[in-house]
């Protein structure tokens, strides 16, 4: 399994991602709280390259807010820049459509470096049906 | 060497046409070509605040919504023939038929003369800079509403050339509503010239029906109504004044409005016009015979969690030569020509939405086959 090297963790801000190719596949490797996640930069919509869209966070009402409208996972949030679909980054999963998610890979940091390994596709991880 | 007829066909193996790309059109590009005093009305405007298709005295919107956080990147505009063209190269699509940006609302004008002189602008302007065989950039004449006789010598002026291949029926804020008997002498003209007509929507808050939505507290609500109501509103009056009858050569193509809301119209116009035939006594047939006659632009395309359903969805109004691509391009919610592509269709069924029914239709020149 390829492991590529990423850069320096430092280097990497919340909401700014590194990005790094391996043959056709671009890897965004986000900040999440104190780790790091990557993703393919292709969405599971209509193939946008989502992870160049900006880190947000989201509207919700739910039995928790007392169906009252709140801002929450601010900076967790990617949000892809051709139709706006809102993906978790700390999961990749997206949001209100649980099915759906981003194609993830390991990372790791060794000696402040970060490095993300090209495996196969997870075939347990669904895709989006249609398209 | 041909292609393997085994493997799915692939965005560089069909002629795509894309009917629905837009052009967008700032005041101060359009000042040169049109008359006092609305040619410093323009420049004016130029020098103005330039919010995204939200101009007043020129695209207006009333945006009663504040800005959503990180979510305008959709604000795109394409300013040039040649950046359209980069850009639809970079989606695979050969030909684009243009719409414009800010003149989608040209119908809400007060002002008759304004309007007029807005659309002889623009239709100049596309002359002048954005349509050529040989890129692939071909023109809908806009038909300005408030003014059909206006409209009509517009669509006989720019009819006569090859670069135009249709006309732009603007249904934001339109009334009265396309069927109404005011506008023959667009449908004449149109006719008359071989250009299909094609009605297009776009999202405003405005007092004429379906846009009087400014109770309305969601986008989600608003953008169906603003499109697919907006267009069934107008197909219904067009068959109820017998527009397909009276003008049997006049091809009617809808876009931005997907294929789904197609059988309901059919089904239930058939109904209203058999329990009140008086209600539409142009028409010789049953409604829905009429609307399997028009042609329908796939964006923005549903994607239901089980994709042959499209599938059958356009086969209940027998589309497979009807349905056209559009991608919508550049605007928020276009739709890449490979989410159609990828549909389960047949290849057969794939290069007729894809191109080939739009080559048809608008008589545009065969493409030289792939090596």
């Amino acid at each position: 399994m390829p492991r590529v090297r990423v850069g320096p963790a430092d280097e990497i801000q919340p909401g700014q991602p590194a990005f790094v190719t391996h043959g056709e596949i671009e890897i965004a490797v986000f900040r999440v709280d104190d780790g790091f996640r990557a993703y393919r930069n292709r969405c599971p919509h209509q193939q946008g390259p989502v992870c160049t869209g900006p880190v947000s966070g989201t509207l919700v009402a739910t039995a928790e807010t007392d169906w009252r409208l709140a801002w929450v996972l601010e900076g967790r949030v990617l949000i892809c820049p051709w139709h706006s679909m809102e993906f978790d980054l700390d999961s990749g999963r997206r949001l209100r459509a649980q099915s759906e998610r981003l194609r993830a890979f390991p990372v790791d940091v060794n000696n402040g470096e970060v490095f993300v390994q090209i495996g196969p596709r997870d075939s347990s991880a669904p895709r989006r049906p249609s398209v | 060497m041909t292609r393997d007829s085994r493997k799915p066909l692939g965005l560089d193996d069909v002629f795509i046409v894309d009917c629905d790309v837009h052009a967008n059109e700032p005041p101060e590009a359009l000042a040169p070509y049109i008359d006092m005093p609305w040619r410093r009305s323009l420049e004016l405007l130029g020098r103005g605040p330039q919010r995204y298709l939200d101009i007043p005295g020129y695209a207006p919107i009333l945006n009663l919504d504040p800005p959503f956080p990180d979510r305008g990147l959709g604000n795109r505009t394409v300013t040039t023939a040649r950046q359209m063209r980069d850009d639809l190269d970079e989606l695979s699509i050969d030909v684009g038929i243009l719409f414009p940006d800010n003149l989608l609302k040209i119908a809400v004008f007060p002002h008759v003369d304004y309007a007029a002189a807005l659309g002889r602008a623009y239709n100049a302007w596309l002359a002048d800079a954005w349509v050529s065989r040989e890129t692939g950039l071909y023109g809908a004449v806009l038909a300005v509403p408030q003014d059909p006789k206006d409209a009509a010598d517009q669509i006989r002026t720019y009819g006569a050339d090859d670069r135009f291949v249709a006309v732009y029926l603007p249904v934001a804020g339109l009334r009265p509503l396309w069927g109404d008997r005011m506008y023959d002498p667009i449908y004449e003209a149109a006719e008359e010239m071989g250009l299909p007509v094609m009605l297009h929507s776009v999202g405003i808050i405005h007092p004429h029906f379906p846009f009087n939505l400014e109770h309305v507290e969601s986008r989600i609500v608003r953008h169906p109504i603003n499109h697919e109501f907006a267009l069934m509103a107008n197909l219904f009056t067009m068959l109820t004044s017998g527009v397909p009858v009276r003008y049997p050569d006049l091809e009617i193509v809808f876009t931005e409005g997907g294929v789904s809301w197609v059988p309901f119209c059919m089904w239930r116009m058939d109904k209203e016009y058999a329990e009140i035939p008086t209600g539409a006594p142009f028409l010789e047939r049953p409604p829905s015979d009429y609307i399997k006659e028009m042609y329908f632009c796939t964006q923005p395309i549903e994607e239901p969690e089980r994709s042959r359903d499209l599938l059958t969805m356009i086969d209940l109004f027998d589309g497979r030569d009807k349905v056209i691509f559009a991608s919508d391009w550049p605007h928020h919610d276009f739709d890449h020509p490979r989410t159609v592509l990828n549909m389960p269709f047949d290849a057969e069924l794939k290069r007729n939405i894809m191109g080939e029914s739009a080559r048809r239709l608008f008589k545009l020149p065969v493409p030289v086959p792939v090596a």
